[in-house]
């Protein structure tokens, strides 16, 4: 238990010190919140922008941080050396998993912060059913960015993969441009993308609106199962 | 006799290609083993194979009298292990991989104190990658021997140091030596092998080539260094 504690510390703090995922994950989120704060006109649209800033922090943990950091063990045979000690390299696997957890946590906390304080978003929808999705939402695409660790071979091709799943999903899925804005073209590239589903699951449920997207849950669990199961299938050590 | 590693008929492919063919060694508790051979020779698919971190394909392993493979745990608070690659998380201190590393053992050793043996304690607070050759070698070693191993496993500990370095290093290996740790390790420098090895193994195309004792290889070469008779054994030296 205390090597785990000591891992999770450990990676906040290397990646406090390396800063990019706090700068995607924290300080981006929180900056775009403030923008589409003084551009919205009605709650309503404050609600619907809150909804969606408040998976930046999840998507940048999901599949940049986690996929790359991962990669980047195994390739520097990290994983390798904690399998000749008392303990498994799960832990450190898992060590991260949870310091992506936590850091789109406390990104999601800190855009509901300035929404509700910096211009007094009123939240229709239901608090408890909105973390619930958020948690679901938050597992699922974290398990895409495991998929991704799993099967890329080298940490290049990870980088690559990350950063075209994370700059479409910024740009498309809602959370920065308003997803009505988007032309029909993109709009139907957009459908493909999971996080696209995420957002409209989640600003259902701050709306307060009544539950639809039964096809947005029931694609986003069956990518949960499939890339975890995937990534089990393929993860190797080294 | 008894024997911290004996290993029996061990085989390995990658794909099509046979890396050890058959090799059969054995390393007495209490020694410095040496296994030497030229790069691709097969030493750390050797290594590898006898911890259990690459399946053998054929032959049979016993690693402090148990097979690597089972008992896990416990048989790893016992070996201490440096691969040829020096293995951390990028950006972590000297103070946070000691503590990290401290928490994995049972009976851990006295981390600070030994950073001071060993020079290291104007260090605590540097980030690892910072560290000279030499300094981030001998926090290998530490590492290695955190929880007071039994046999310590080194790949290529010296490779690239310099010679004050390189010394420090065999006066820390020799000093745990001399406590009763057995090493087993690789390497190519031959002062190094004829300096703290008391018997060695010879690798060719991942056969037993000759080994036994310094002496005993000199005399079966009749060279008079380490470094002749390695390249007139190997027949890979400049004709
Ligand atoms: N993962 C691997 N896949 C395929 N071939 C490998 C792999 N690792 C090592 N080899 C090959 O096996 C041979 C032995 O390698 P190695 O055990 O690293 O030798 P040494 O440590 O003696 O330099 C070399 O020819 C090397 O190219
Ligand atoms: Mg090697």
């Amino acid at each position: 238990m205390r090597t785990f504690w000591l891992l999770y510390v450990a990676e906040f703090k290397l990646s406090f010190r390396e800063m990019s995922s706090f700068i995607f994950g924290l300080f981006l989120p929180v900056g775009i919140m403030v923008i589409m704060g003084y551009l919205s006109t009605t709650n309503e649209e404050l609600v619907t922008t809150f909804a969606a800033v408040a998976t930046l922090g999840l998507v940048s943990t999901g599949v940049m941080s986690l996929p790359l950091s991962l990669s980047s063990y195994r390739e520097k045979k990290v994983l390798k050396r904690y399998k000749v000690t008392p303990i498994s390299p799960v832990q450190l696997l898992v060590a991260h998993v949870f310091y992506c957890f936590s850091l789109s946590i406390l990104s999601m906390f800190t855009v509901s912060l300035v929404a509700l304080f910096g211009f007094n978003m009123i939240f229709p929808g239901s608090i408890g059913l909105f973390l619930i999705s958020y948690l679901f939402v938050m597992i699922s695409i974290h398990s895409i960015g495991i998929l991704i660790a799993s099967t890329s071979p080298r940490e290049k091709t990870t980088a690559a993969m990350s950063s075209l799943l994370f700059f479409s999903m910024f740009i498309l899925s809602g959370a920065t441009i308003p997803f009505d804005l988007l032309p029909s073209v993109l709009q139907s590239i957009a459908q493909l993308l999971p996080l696209t589903h995420g957002i409209e699951l989640l600003q259902s449920q701050a709306l307060g609106s009544p539950f639809t997207s039964y096809s947005s849950l029931l694609l986003l669990f069956v990518i949960t199962i499939a890339a975890t199961t995937l990534s089990l299938r393929f993860f190797r050590w080294e | 006799m008894t024997y911290a590693i004996e290993a029996e008929g061990l085989v390995k492919y990658y794909g099509n290609k046979q890396v050890l063919q058959g090799l059969n060694m054995n390393v007495k508790t209490g020694e410095i083993f040496g296994l030497i051979g030229a790069n691709g020779a097969g030493k750390s698919t050797t290594i590898d194979c006898l911890l259990g971190t690459k399946k053998l394909d054929q032959g049979t392993v016993n690693i402090l009298g148990t097979s690597p493979t089972t008992k896990h745990k416990s048989l790893f608070e016992q070996i201490g292990v440096q691969f040829q690659e020096s293995a951390f998380q990028n950006g972590l201190t000297v103070k946070e991989i000691c503590e990290i590393t401290h928490s994995l053992y049972k009976n851990p050793i006295d981390w600070r104190t030994k950073l001071a043996d060993y020079q290291l304690e104007h260090h605590v607070r540097s980030s690892i990658s910072t560290l000279s050759g030499g300094e981030r070698q001998k926090l290998c070693i530490l590492l290695a021997t955190m929880g007071q191993p039994k046999l310590l496993v080194l790949d290529e500990l010296t490779t690239g140091l310099d010679p004050v370095a390189r010394r420090q290093i065999w006066n820390n290996l020799r000093k745990l030596n001399d406590e009763g740790v057995t090493i087993l390790l690789t390497s190519h420098d031959m002062h190094e092998i004829e300096a703290l090895c008391d018997r060695i193994l010879l690798l060719k195309h991942g056969n037993v080539f000759m080994e036994g004792t310094v002496q005993e290889v000199l005399s079966k070469s009749g060279a008079k260094s380490m470094d002749d008779a390695y390249l007139q054994l190997t027949g890979e030296g400049i004709r």
